[in-house]
């Protein structure tokens, strides 16, 4: 089997009208560094979590466009005439990396899901997180992960409507975090 | 107890998927376990793998014994910046107690640490008290418990509708 593509080489960008709006799916390039910036800090917002970013735009250029990236990326884009009210054409993005499951194999993970405000409900975020979807099939995944926090509702109940399920609430799986100190106590391989 | 922790190779990967399906077992969904150790070969030893692996080795009478693994991958935190994930840590019943998980774990994080990531991630069955305890002790923080996080999946046919539903060209 072919090493997993990049978004690039899977298709070219594709149009969409879907309820009297525009728009574009491609894949994320350098120059997209700085709106992918710009919507990670309204995405924080949205989570209630601004302090926690700490991720530049050159991180993010260094990160996911080197030789080795630690993530892909995909973008939302429309025509001019639809742009924000703060003049954005960039107005959604994925961000997704291939993960492992030793019982099922190939996987693909979706980091981030975002659409500014102002386009919501127009099909952009299901267009978005179908198009990870396919470029993980493409690269031989048969399971697209991510996580949500429970009291995001009106995510969750997008998601469950869409055919996923719950692994939290269903099997009984908690996702664990080390960091900072006990991070690196564990690197030095403190007892 | 002496024994070696190094990276895995190919050949490693029988003994490897040997000891998945024992996790699997002891985490009751043996009947999971869907790939062998050909897809672990292919993917783990790629150009471009999908995941790195250490093993555990201890002496024995005709050489030495794998008697544990651990699998794990990069991630990102677009928050934070990369990070890394332990899919799997296993060690053996008969040769637990002896510092061999620990010294894995600490292996990986410290792999972890060589390519800047600021985080290791795992997940553990909410049943699973000793290691929970485990990780806890190590520092580990439970996400789910302290912040709500869910995590979500599309597989089977719910995979295959989200597919179908990607813009065509």
């Amino acid at each position: 089997m072919q090493p997993p593509p990049h978004p690039s080489e899977v298709e070219p960008p594709c149009r969409r009208r879907d309820r009297d709006m525009d728009f574009t799916i491609r894949a994320a390039t350098l120059e997209d560094c700085k709106d992918i910036s710009r919507m990670i800090a309204e995405l924080a917002e949205y989570e209630k979590v601004s302090d926690q970013v700490k991720i530049t735009q050159r991180d993010l250029e260094q990160d996911g466009f080197s030789k080795n990236p630690f993530f892909h990326g995909i973008i939302a884009e429309v025509p001019e005439h639809h742009r924000s009210k703060d003049g954005h054409t960039k107005v959604g993005y994925s961000l997704y990396f291939y993960t492992y499951s030793s019982w099922k194999g190939r996987a693909v993970y979706m980091e981030d899901l975002y659409v500014m405000p102002e386009f919501r409900g127009k099909g952009i975020g299901k267009a978005l997180m179908s198009k990870v979807a396919q470029l993980g099939l493409a690269a031989g995944c048969h399971q697209l992960n991510f996580a949500v926090l429970d009291w995001n509702k009106a995510s969750l109940e997008f998601y469950l409507s869409q055919g996923c399920w719950d692994v939290t609430a269903d099997m009984g799986y908690h996702c664990m975090r080390c960091e900072g100190d006990a991070l690196e106590h564990l690197a030095q391989g403190d007892p | 107890m002496n024994f070696t922790i190094r990276p895995a190779a190919r050949t490693d990967c029988k003994d490897i998927s040997r000891m998945i399906r024992e996790l699997a077992v002891y985490e009751n969904m043996q009947d999971q376990v869907k790939i062998s150790h050909e897809e672990l070969e292919r993917d783990g030893f790629c150009d471009s793998p999908f995941y790195q692996s250490l093993v555990a080795e201890v002496p024995e009478d005709r050489g030495r014994a794998v008697v544990g693994y651990a699998i794990f991958y990069y991630t990102y935190r677009t928050w934070t910046g990369p990070t890394v994930y332990l899919e799997d840590l296993y060690v053996r019943p008969e040769f637990r107690g002896k510092g061999i998980g620990k010294a894995m774990m600490n292996t990986v994080a410290k792999v972890a640490k060589q390519r800047q990531c600021s985080c290791l991630h795992l997940s553990v069955l909410d049943w699973n008290q000793p290691s929970i305890d485990f990780y806890i002790a190590k520092g580990g923080r439970n996400l789910t418990a302290t912040e709500g996080w869910q995590f979500i999946r599309f597989e089977g046919d719910a995979f295959e509708n989200l597919v179908q539903g990607a813009p065509k060209n």
